[in-house]
């Protein structure tokens, strides 16, 4: 041992060539040692669920920064790190993130993306929210500005999945969720998305509620084109059920005698109501219109187009306007269609025997009013008498062999007359018609067939 | 501990080698060098030293360069004793052999 610190008084030469080393190796060793220790400490805190970690390393000591959801989660994530070896000193700056009051979440849809704001309460959630909501909405861009904050109310995931789902069917609009209360707002992106949006949320887990919900549903569009050009009526848009697409699609047959119906209606909740009724009346009065269009969005009727005379346009005006349900309004642009030339009397009979050839003129069952289905059709025929002022006009009433003689007599005469008055509403001089009934006596068809006595329930129109 | 041998294994080694090299010729080298005051002063310097390291009272890339000073300090120590005391042991031996050789001649 003695010799040992006789020795030592001798070593001190050796601390010069030690420094220099010790030297070399802080300037090589330092850098890769810290990366080791980042390296280690950020696979150590694996498990721990954090936000915005950031770990700066200064030789073995650690500044730890993180925002963790739970004071446990805190103190497990600073003891993770403190027992990564090597680590010599963890400077702890961690923190719990924000706790929301209110705890609010919203999305934002508009045109291009959605939008969502507020809180998350936790990544996992937030990664699930996000994947739900890049599946529900099936292409559209997702931008996610929440942050995370504590406090959210129970069963905020699974509510808000449900609201993502909504969301989807917006066209464009807000959701709102604060607590747990939900304010909707916007426009729905198809007819029947409102509906499905209320009978949606009333799925909300249990404690939460609809605070307001003001989401619009896109106008319920009916359509009808009249192009006397093609010879066609189009009719476009939705109609609320089957039932009320072919009582429509019929009427349109009926009213259209001379047009090809093409039927693009498709069926879709949503309608408003009377719509059946307002549409049918419509359909009537765009019937009575050379080229024309209908136009029924909610509750507002608009019609344009050319009547044939004057006397019609007024009608349909007034017509139109006149008696829609409470909350409907109309709209008209009736123009009147250039006269067309004047022709001669036999011209005139050549015409109303072709018109009266595609359609004939329709009357309520055993009765002298006529049905507003044959209300193009009179337009037509008032026309055309328009075309020869000079020329006299018989009516003459038919009927079918079916029913007693002398009532059948009296019902033609009685329909006769009831044509000659609207052409006289019509504008027309009373003294050009003169009108007659001829029962069942001049049958054009067989009366023992249906076919045969339809035709034969007729008004002829006979020019002078 | 684990860490400075693992990661800086190369550089002890080093440090150990020059403190084995320095012992070894110590033993041989003429004067009397450093003086006892000397000595303790250097102890003492070492004891407060290892003082602060213990304590972590310097913080960061310092202190860890201090903790790395001080084991490779060790280290060269270490090597110095065992340098020094195998210097001993051979010369020791070197001075039986040649204590014989010359009794044997003389006889």
């Amino acid at each position: 041992m003695r010799g040992l610190f006789r020795w030592s008084r001798k070593w001190w030469p050796g601390l010069v060539p030690l420094a220099v080393l010790w030297c070399l190796a802080a300037w090589d060793d330092t850098v890769p040692l810290e990366q080791e220790l980042a390296a280690m400490a950020t696979a150590a805190l694996k498990s721990d669920v954090l936000d915005k970690t950031r770990l700066d390393v200064a030789g073995r000591d650690v500044t730890f920064f993180a925002d963790a959801f739970s004071e446990e989660g805190r103190r497990s994530a600073v003891t993770s790190v403190e027992s990564v070896p090597g680590v010599r000193l963890v400077n702890d700056n961690t923190r719990l993130v924000p706790e929301a009051k209110p705890y609010v979440w919203s999305a934002q849809r508009d045109v291009v993306r959605v939008t969502f704001s507020g809180a998350t309460p936790l990544p996992a959630i937030k990664a699930r929210l996000l994947d739900a909501a890049r599946t529900a909405l099936n292409g559209v861009e997702v931008v996610d500005q929440t942050s995370f904050a504590r406090g959210a109310p129970p069963r905020f995931d699974a509510a808000v999945l449900l609201l993502i789902e909504q969301i989807a069917r917006l066209k464009d609009g807000k959701i709102t969720l604060s607590d747990k209360s939900v304010s909707l707002s916007g426009m729905a992106r198809e007819l029947g998305g409102r509906e499905a949006i209320w009978a949606a949320l009333r799925n909300l887990p249990e404690g939460y509620s609809v605070a307001s919900n003001a989401i619009a549903a896109p106008p319920y569009v009916f359509q009808a084109n009249k192009d006397p050009v093609a010879g066609t009526l189009t009719l476009s848009g939705y109609v609320p059920d089957n039932a009320v697409h072919t009582a429509l699609h019929d009427a349109a047959e009926r009213k259209f005698f001379s047009e090809k119906v093409t039927d693009n209606l498709k069926v879709s909740i949503g309608a408003p109501k009377h719509f059946a009724d307002v549409v049918t009346r419509a359909l009537g009065a765009l019937s009575r219109l050379s080229t024309g269009s209908l136009e029924v969005a909610d509750r507002e009727v608009k019609l344009s187009g050319d009547a044939l005379f004057d006397g019609a346009a007024t009608q349909i005006r007034q017509g139109l306007a006149k008696d829609l349900p409470e909350g409907w309004t109309a709209k008209t642009e009736i123009s009147v269609k250039p006269p067309a030339a004047p022709v001669d009397a036999s011209v005139c009979q050549r015409l109303f025997s072709e018109v009266l050839s595609q359609s004939r003129i329709r009357f309520e069952p055993g009765s002298a009013s006529i049905s507003p289905d044959s209300a193009g059709l009179l337009d037509r025929l008032a026309e055309i008498a328009l075309r020869c002022p000079a020329a006299g006009i018989e009516i003459i009433g038919q009927t079918d062999g079916d029913g007693d003689a002398a009532a059948n007599q009296t019902l033609s005469e009685a329909r006769a007359k009831a044509v000659a008055d609207y052409l006289v509403k019509a504008g027309l001089p009373a003294d050009r018609f003169k009108t007659s009934g001829q029962g069942s006596a001049v049958p054009v068809a067989d009366n023992d067939t249906e076919e045969g006595k339809a035709q034969n329930r007729r008004i002829d129109f006979v020019v002078r | 501990m684990t860490l400075f041998l693992t990661f800086h294994w190369g550089w002890l080694l080093g440090a150990l080698l020059l403190g084995l090299a320095m012992g070894w010729i110590a033993v041989v080298q003429h004067g009397e060098g450093l003086s006892k005051v000397a000595i303790q002063r250097i102890a003492l310097l070492v004891v407060v030293l290892v003082a602060v390291a213990v304590s972590r009272v310097v913080p960061g890339r310092p202190g860890y360069w201090l903790d790395l000073g001080l084991v490779m300090f060790a280290a060269y120590l270490v090597g110095c004793a065992i340098g020094s005391a195998l210097r001993d042991r051979f010369m020791a031996r070197q001075m039986a052999a040649h204590a014989a050789r010359s009794s044997g001649t003389e006889t």
